[in-house]
């Protein structure tokens, strides 16, 4: 039984597998280096998925309620507590250090235990920024339950002496702290997180822009092992087994979307697994489009390689390509809310199109048959047509052919 | 077709951006013959080959390969050909198997047909014991002589060797002798190309000397020795030397 049609352009691709396998450079630049650069930005701009904020706290308090308000705040694993005293606060607040600055009253515990609303003042610039709106809100909530708890050890000691049965001191205070500290460890309501498709953090936003980009990076200088192919005659060789130019160009371009859909899928399912920024919908769903985007920039990797004349040029030419593509098509931002010649600009590239619609689905949870991913989709596939159309029209097994 | 017209090459004409690479070369190999083309660099040797083997379009003339016309029957040509180039035509970083396997396949060979004919190349090159190790691994000698198994994965009736034993060490290239006697001996036809004399007084049975994109002597080396004197004394570069000059030449 002879091979079918499909057997030498899958052998060819086999083969681009197994060299990019065996590439230990190429395995550093695809895989690792993406998540470094991941890693590094999440921990410039803050990537953790749970929110996090410090309270910048004055206790002007004489009694013990206030230190013990800084202390349940500081226990809350969102808030960390930083206490100031009075000047340094204003001279921070003056000099923007700091936007929000929760100062509790001298006679916050005397208020608290006299059944009184206690004085607590925020003093901030602007509005305090929405971290220091949240934090407010924690320690509001926090003041509320301090005070619930004084009230009901107050009615429980009311109760107690109208039944002619007096406590010691401080014995109810100690008894309804315990309780409250109980009722703290088994809340009557268990509250568990599950991410649902639309994220905003930093890790799901700027992801797609860095998978993109290597991507594009690692397949387009991927461009130059078909130019060294022509030096070192091994193209040759093969042209002389009877390959067709059209066999070689798909061989070469199923390897290469091989390469790419496997990078694409493993940075994606590290990012799941390290960051949980996926659903299985949207992670099959963000695979789905990868598959497109891949033979997208495959499909320009062959453009390049049939420029090229040496692989000094492919490597020049996929740099540049790279760098511009992923400046104007918003790598590092979200280029879809550009506007005027910029705009038009970022529609050019092809990473405009593969971030927009990954976005879409990481960040906003949009489906694949949503208006705006299948417009990236269709401009995808047609630069995967037309790119392939102009590599196969332009490219020559050797340079000196004519 | 005759086998003392296996191939035939007719009035053959390159021309590159109006520089004649080579210029109406003609001449016949007779099957199972190993025919000598030999030249200094920038003859037209490699070019020859080029367009003989299918890779280099024609300029002018032809080339008929077991009846088929190299210009208008390429496909029909290429499977009748195996193509050993003079560069080391292989991946350095995939072991010898895969090497032979995927040349195999590239030939149409089913996987399995292709591991089979691989391994049975491998053991005529010597390197059975040395096939699932990565090429980068091996000596000057065994690189060519897996370049040469691979020119053997179709079983062709004529083998290009264009320069098959430079850099190799002496034992390396006393196989490689053997090898290609023994693919004589079996029926193939040899087309050589080398800069070694005594290498091709050894194994051709003719030789075309070129010079200027020309064939300037065709002959057996008996009779292009006795030209010049006393066969059993003239040496091969002797006439090679008288024929084409001792002009430096540095074009590849």
């Amino acid at each position: 039984m002879s091979p079918g049609p499909l057997a030498r352009p899958l052998a060819l691709a086999g083969k681009e597998l197994k060299l990019f396998f065996r590439d230990h450079q190429a395995l550093l630049f695809s895989l690792a280096l993406p998540l470094v650069l991941v890693f590094l930005m999440v921990g410039t701009f803050g990537g953790q998925a749970a929110f996090h904020a410090t309270a910048y706290f004055v206790n002007l308090d004489s009694g013990p309620a206030g230190a013990e308000l800084a202390r349940r705040l500081d226990a809350l694993p969102e808030i960390t507590v930083k206490v100031l005293e009075a000047q340094d606060a204003e001279r921070r607040l003056a000099a923007s250090d700091v936007v929000n600055v929760i100062v509790v009253g001298e006679g916050f515990s005397e208020d608290l235990a006299a059944g009184r609303t206690p004085p607590v003042t925020v003093r901030q610039r602007g509005n305090g920024g929405t971290e220091g709106q949240i934090v407010n809100s924690y320690a509001a909530a926090v003041i509320r339950e301090m005070m619930g708890e004084r009230q009901v050890a107050r009615r429980v000691a009311d109760v107690l002496a109208g039944a002619g049965l007096p406590a010691p001191p401080g014995e109810i205070e100690t008894r309804v702290a315990a309780l409250f500290n109980e009722a703290r460890a088994h809340p009557p309501v268990h509250v568990v997180e599950e991410a649902v498709g639309a994220r905003s953090e930093p890790v799901a936003i700027f992801l797609p822009g860095l998978v993109t980009m290597f991507t594009l990076f690692a397949i387009s200088l991927g461009a130059a092992v078909l130019v060294e192919e022509r030096k070192k005659g091994t193209l040759e060789r093969l042209m002389a087994t009877g390959l067709s130019r059209g066999e070689l160009l798909a061989g070469t371009w199923l390897g290469t979307f091989g390469r790419g859909l496997f990078q694409v899928a493993f940075l994606f399912a590290l990012a799941w697994a390290g960051f949980r920024i996926f659903t299985p919908a949207t992670f099959g769903s963000v695979l789905a489009f990868g598959v497109v985007a891949v033979a997208a920039v495959s499909a320009v990797s062959l453009v390049i390689a049939s420029l090229a004349r040496t692989a000094d040029q492919a490597i020049w030419i996929a740099v540049f390509t790279t760098m511009v593509m992923s400046v104007l098509g918003g790598s590092f931002f979200d280029s879809s809310a550009l506007k005027g010649p910029a705009a038009v600009l970022a529609r050019l590239t092809y990473n405009h199109w593969a971030n927009d619609g990954l976005r879409r689905i990481i960040t906003r949870g949009e489906p694949l048959a949503s208006p705006g991913v299948l417009t990236d989709i269709l401009v995808l596939g047609g630069i995967a047509l037309v790119s392939a159309a102009v590599a196969a029209a332009v490219f020559r097994v050797r340079g000196d052919e004519k | 077709m005759a086998d003392a017209e296996f191939v035939v090459v007719r009035d053959l004409r390159k021309v590159f951006n109006g520089h004649t690479a080579v210029d109406g070369v003609s001449f016949t190999i007779e099957r199972g013959e190993i025919f000598g083309l030999l030249g200094p660099n920038g003859a037209g040797k490699t070019t020859t080959i080029r367009m003989m083997s299918t890779t280099l379009p024609i300029s002018a003339g032809d080339v008929t390969v077991a009846g088929h016309s190299v210009r208008r029957k390429p496909a029909a040509v290429r499977r009748h050909i195996g193509v050993c180039p003079q560069e080391l035509a292989l991946y350095l970083e995939l072991t010898a198997l895969d090497n032979l396997v995927f040349f195999g396949r590239m030939r149409g060979l089913s996987r399995r047909e292709a591991a089979a004919q691989a391994m049975e190349n491998l053991e005529l090159v010597g390197l059975t014991d040395r096939a699932r190790q990565p090429v980068a691994k091996f000596s000057g000698g065994m690189k060519r002589r897996v370049n040469l198994a691979i020119a053997l994965m179709n079983r062709p009736e004529l083998l290009f060797l264009d320069e098959p034993t430079v850099g190799v060490d002496p034992q390396s290239r006393n196989h490689i002798f053997d090898t290609i006697e023994g693919l004589r001996d079996g029926g193939m036809t040899v087309l050589y190309t080398t800069h070694y004399m005594e290498e091709a007084d050894r194994l051709c049975r003719r030789i075309a000397i070129m010079d200027g994109g020309r064939v300037i002597a065709l002959d057996t080396p008996h009779n292009l020795k006795a030209r010049y004197g006393d066969p059993e004394r003239v040496t091969l570069e002797d006439v090679f030397l008288r024929l084409t000059g001792r002009r430096l030449r540095d074009a590849g």
